[in-house]
């Protein structure tokens, strides 16, 4: 009895490293469709709407692996994960790519089993308070009340602000954005602290939006960006390159709109990231118009950006440090060619 | 003749007067049940009060100040409720991002449930042990069937998309179909006194299912268990939480069970020895019918929190109906704050299904209770 037992165990751990060859991009083609892990409901970055159409900025990402696999942003399935179950989803298989407003940390990165491939927002925690206080700056907090939405790093980072600057706080934690916004609206706390990107969309549901400002101080680096299981390199690429082409995409000019023009008319940079010369595709083994693709379902990275979070959406959020290297932000994607 | 020619001797009695005020219509019921003493009094007065205070302003808020008609949050121009959002989100909220041209697929399913449920209702005497054991036992197969579509040539519809308060009512209605036989061999198990071994692994599974928390059985179904498959084979997470609650339901009622076992008198076992019926038969036709009869009560309060419980399944991201309405509060061209109505219509919602399902839980409990104890 214990033999078999013994014997049966092996076999299981023989089977688990066996199958961990398999390549995420076979898969991927043979099923049909990318499976991306997403929030199950994050203002802007994944969220559905009335007849259940996904649409953010993560769930861009996703649209775009799908566009330089397939040629066709639609075939992602998409699978609402929350905070706790994500790095499991990505390490069991159950999602190709987690793109779900995941921090880059280097413990995450080096410890969890996966590798990060790129940043596609680059937010900060702030935060908000209303214009009655009359603080200009986070310095000014001494001895306020903070509410706060809880998230994995959120509490630890206030801490840490805090105390740097010799500042006393009292902090009540909610779980839900609702709560949170309840309890800031009806003078629970002077303060509301959470990254920026949803402090806007917090502010935006609060009874008088004008009556509360973002503080400039950011106080965390959070870096957000989708995430791939470690040990498939040639998903990671397809990945990391999916996202890079998106902000190639705009710094060299090419849009959903102009990109189909730009293939017989374009630069020598454009018609290489297009696909007309060159094998960047191949090696990468999927098709050489990969990038064309993208472009033309998703967009490039200005517009997925205006149409969820930007101008063209109700959150309004400036570009900021997520601009071009060369237009005041930190957005550098590298060379296609 | 005239009427001269008849005595008029004839008793008249005079109308009866009135009943005293103070004993008959509505001023004598307030008298006898509002105000019956300075401590009631006071105590009405307080709650009209209190009503009163409140009444009012929730009214106009639910009703005549609300914003009914519309499609955006544009149309939220009341200072009232704006179930506007409601109405927009009532597919997703109701059966989930289902196709909207496959919907009925889950109305089909629906109906075949309350076919299923009230079998013992609308089935022939002679024909309804049988029956309608197997009705139970192949319902969540032709549903899961039916969902899934691609067995019979539909549209496929993986369990991604099945969501919204169709799906809450489903996942229950199942894991109660599957969890009550299951519990009722883990109560037989427990009661065994010829095989000890059978005997402690039930124990154990009943004592875990039961001791251990609901959120934390969902989360070692969702997080934990992936870890224990070989990587490559992932099973859906809806299969997961539906074993999950299976064996959650299987653990409560092999408790209630035991409760209806203990009700059961000696003299039933020993009669039915006396006849010479095997173990099964005497379990299966003398003493289970008197147990479940015994536990009728029981075992719809258990269905009951089992229903409720599924919306526990928002927190590991199925897209049930809280967590539905949740993802449609976040999304940024609904950002007004309506946590209000869609929580409130929710609760709405549920308690409409439980007062009704205690409503029959009520008859049955009438229908059954044949010794007029």
């Amino acid at each position: 009895m214990l033999k078999k037992t013994a014997m049966l165990a092996i076999g299981l751990t023989a089977g688990v490293s066996l199958s961990a060859q398999a390549g995420t991009l076979e898969d991927v083609q043979k099923r049909g469709v990318v499976s991306c892990g997403v929030s199950t409901g994050l203002a802007g970055f994944s969220q559905k709407d009335e007849k259940g159409q996904w649409s953010g900025m993560d769930v861009d990402v996703c649209r775009a692996v799908a566009a330089a696999v397939f040629g066709d942003d639609t075939k992602v399935q998409y699978k609402p994960l929350t905070a706790k179950e994500r790095f499991t989803a990505l390490q069991s298989g159950e999602v190709d790519i987690l793109s779900r407003n995941t921090t880059w940390t280097q413990s995450r990165d080096t410890s969890l089993g996966l590798n990060f491939v790129g940043v596609n927002y680059y937010d900060g925690q702030g935060f908000m308070v209303s214009k009655k206080l009359g603080v200009k700056s986070a310095l000014e907090l001494d001895g306020a009340t903070v509410c706060i939405q809880a998230g994995t790093t959120t509490e630890l980072n206030l801490a840490d602000y805090f105390r740097a600057n010799g500042l006393k706080y009292t902090a009540i934690t909610f779980d839900t954005s609702d709560q949170t916004r309840a309890a800031f609206e009806s003078g629970r706390c002077d303060v509301l602290t959470s990254d920026q990107s949803q402090l806007y969309a917090l502010r935006i549901g609060l009874q008088k939006p004008d009556e509360a400002i973002v503080l400039p101080e950011v106080i965390s680096k959070e870096p957000l960006g989708p995430a791939v299981r470690q040990g498939d390199d040639v998903w990671f690429n397809i990945a990391k390159w999916s996202l890079a082409a998106m902000i190639e995409a705009e710094s060299l000019g090419i849009t959903s709109k102009n990109a189909a023009d730009l293939v017989a008319s374009g630069t020598p940079d454009q018609k290489r990231f297009l696909g007309v010369e060159g094998d960047f595709g191949k090696n990468m083994g999927i098709s050489n118009d990969w990038a064309k693709n993208i472009t033309l379902k998703v967009g490039n990275y200005g517009e997925s950006f205006e149409r969820n979070v930007g101008q063209g959406s109700p959150l309004k959020i400036a570009r900021g440090l997520n601009a071009q290297w060369n237009q005041g932000g930190i957005l550098y994607s590298w060379p296609i060619r | 003749m005239t009427a001269n020619s008849v005595p008029s001797k004839i008793f008249t009695p005079k109308a009866a007067r009135p009943a005293p005020v103070k004993t008959t219509g509505a001023v004598a019921w307030m008298r006898q049940n509002l105000f019956n003493g300075w401590f009631n009094t006071i105590l009405t007065l307080a709650i009209v009060v209190g009503v009163g205070s409140v009444l009012p302003a929730m009214l106009d808020w639910v009703f005549l100040s609300a914003s009914f008609s519309g499609a955006a949050q544009a149309d939220c121009t009341g200072t009232g409720a704006c179930w506007v959002f409601i109405n927009a989100w009532s597919q997703q909220l109701f059966y989930g991002t289902y196709p909207a041209e496959e919907i009925w697929r889950i109305n089909i399913c629906v109906v075949l449930m309350a076919g299923v449920l009230s079998a013992p209702v609308w089935l022939p005497h002679h024909l309804r042990n049988r029956v309608d054991i197997a009705l139970l036992l192949l319902f969540p197969l032709v549903a899961v069937v039916i969902m899934d579509g691609r067995l019979l040539g539909l549209q496929y519809v993986s369990t991604d998309h099945w969501g919204g308060f169709t799906f809450n009512v489903m996942l229950a209605a199942v894991s109660m179909i599957l969890g009550m036989p299951l519990g009722f061999l883990w109560a037989l198990g427990r009661r065994s006194t010829s095989m000890p071994m059978i005997r402690s692994i039930c124990v154990v599974l009943i004592e875990f299912f039961r001791g251990v928390p609901i959120l934390a059985l969902f989360f070692m179904g969702s997080v934990m268990l992936p870890l224990f498959f070989p990587e490559g084979t992932t099973v859906d997470k809806l299969l997961r939480v539906w074993i999950v609650l299976v064996l959650f339901m299987a653990g409560y009622m092999a408790e209630v069970y035991r409760g209806g076992f203990q009700a059961i008198p000696k003299g039933q076992y020993e009669a039915a020895d006396s006849l010479g019926l095997s173990y099964w038969q005497t379990t299966l036709l003398v003493i289970l019918p008197q147990v479940i009869k015994v536990s009728m009560p029981n075992i719809l309060a258990t269905a009951v929190m089992l229903f409720k419980n599924t919306t526990f399944l928002l927190i590991i991201g199925v897209p049930e109906v809280l967590n539905t309405a949740q993802s449609a509060l976040n999304n940024s061209a609904w950002l007004g704050g309506y946590a209000s109505e869609a929580y409130l219509f929710v609760g709405f919602v549920f308690w409409c299904c439980c007062f009704g399902m205690s409503m029959v839980s009520n008859h049955i409990e009438r229908k059954l209770d044949t010794t007029r104890r």
